[in-house]
């Protein structure tokens, strides 16, 4: 049996890091509800400009703008998207292995680039073969998430969609986690580039609108909006999503830490007890041999 | 006539007007009660509203959208 005092270092150690966790617990609990409600913030935003584009390009017939040109896919940009920080059960490593397995498998044949947003996924990708354009801007994407706003992500947005007019890529997606309730985090793979035509669900009555200054302008400004608001809102999912896995990640920790603390305090009272009892006969034997 | 100003961040304004003027891509415009359905891109520059108490509220934007429908106006800014 492994001594008292061993064991009673253990346990100090353990409720130490039981402690961490349950802060680090609740101090996402506080960022989730912030991350939440910047989602919640953002979605009539988003809902409108769905909107107004899914009835603008119902009534318009050649959108072909230079962001939905498909071509044949030589060159492909992946962006996953993960935290700066560990320690949140599998939520890097889902996004790393969706990112791993479309470079293999998917795009074997096209070349491969990666643009890393948090510092997780770069740390992965920097020691494989794929490109990558992150190192353009050097931390710069890591930083994106101290301080998440439209102004940030926008300038990115443009940046990727700048490369895809230049036809340096073909095709880019985005491999992010979405967020569904604190618990439950959904990996999503999403084409970024080339834009998708919108599901024109003609339900909604057609309203005459006068346009300033022509249909074809307004569509050609929304779509990059558009843009930008997706790589916005896949940023929002994947920070709240963040702080749920964590929460959840560091709510099971203290869970565990619980339970081996109480085990730990079995032995240790265990181990106490056989020590007195010990001492106890070792006492009476001690008076029994005097008495002779 | 109602009016939205929101942004991807937050909401700006919420509330009823009288008048607004924007910076509209062509050159402002001024928009009044009962206004025709219109879809406008906005450039940089300043929307300006006159609320029901005839007091004047100045927004920044750096380009946008604007649809008014109906009496109602949502702007989408930046």
């Amino acid at each position: 049996m492994a001594n008292l005092k061993e064991i009673r270092n253990r346990i100090t150690s353990v409720s130490s890091t039981q402690q961490i966790t349950k802060a680090m617990k609740m101090v996402s609990a506080a960022k989730l509800r912030r991350a939440q409600d910047a989602i919640v913030q953002m979605r009539p935003y988003a809902n409108k400009l769905k909107d107004l584009l899914e009835n603008l390009s119902s009534t318009l017939e050649s959108s072909e703008g230079i962001y939905s040109e498909t071509r044949e896919v030589k060159n492909v940009l992946l962006i996953p998207i993960t935290s700066n920080r560990g320690l949140c059960g599998a939520f890097n490593n889902n996004v790393i292995k969706k990112a791993s397995y479309l470079a293999n498998h998917e795009y074997a044949n096209a070349k491969v680039s990666m643009l890393c947003i948090g510092k997780k996924s770069d740390e992965f990708f920097k020691r494989t073969e794929y490109h990558i354009i992150g190192s353009d801007l050097p931390r710069h994407l890591n930083e994106l998430f101290d301080n998440l706003t439209f102004d940030q992500v926008a300038p990115v947005a443009q940046l990727v969609m700048n490369a895809f007019a230049n036809k340096q890529f073909d095709k880019v997606i985005i491999i992010y986690n979405q967020f569904k309730n604190a618990a439950v985090q959904i990996l999503q793979e999403e084409q970024f580039l080339p834009v998708q035509k919108p599901e024109s669900s003609s339900s909604g009555s057609k309203v005459d609108y006068l346009f300033e200054p022509s249909k074809e302008y307004i569509v050609t400004e929304l779509i990059p909006k558009s843009l930008k608001i997706q790589l916005y809102k896949a940023l929002l999912d994947s920070h709240a999503s963040e702080h749920g896995a964590r929460m959840t990640a560091m709510h099971k920790a203290t869970d565990n830490a619980g339970a081996l603390i109480k085990e730990l305090k079995l032995t240790y009272n265990k181990a106490r007890q056989a020590s007195i009892t010990n001492e106890i006969l070792e006492i009476v034997g001690g008076a029994e041999a005097l008495k002779g | 006539m109602n009016i939205e100003i929101i942004t991807p961040d937050k909401k700006l304004f919420s509330g009823t007007v009288t008048s607004v003027q924007f910076p509209g891509t062509n050159g402002s415009f001024g928009v009044k009660n009962n206004h025709a359905a219109i879809i406008s891109t906005l450039k940089k520059g300043q929307i300006k509203l006159t609320t029901e108490q005839n007091t004047q509220e100045v927004f920044e934007v750096n380009g946008g959208v604007v649809e008014i429908l109906a009496n109602n106006i949502t702007v989408l800014a930046e």
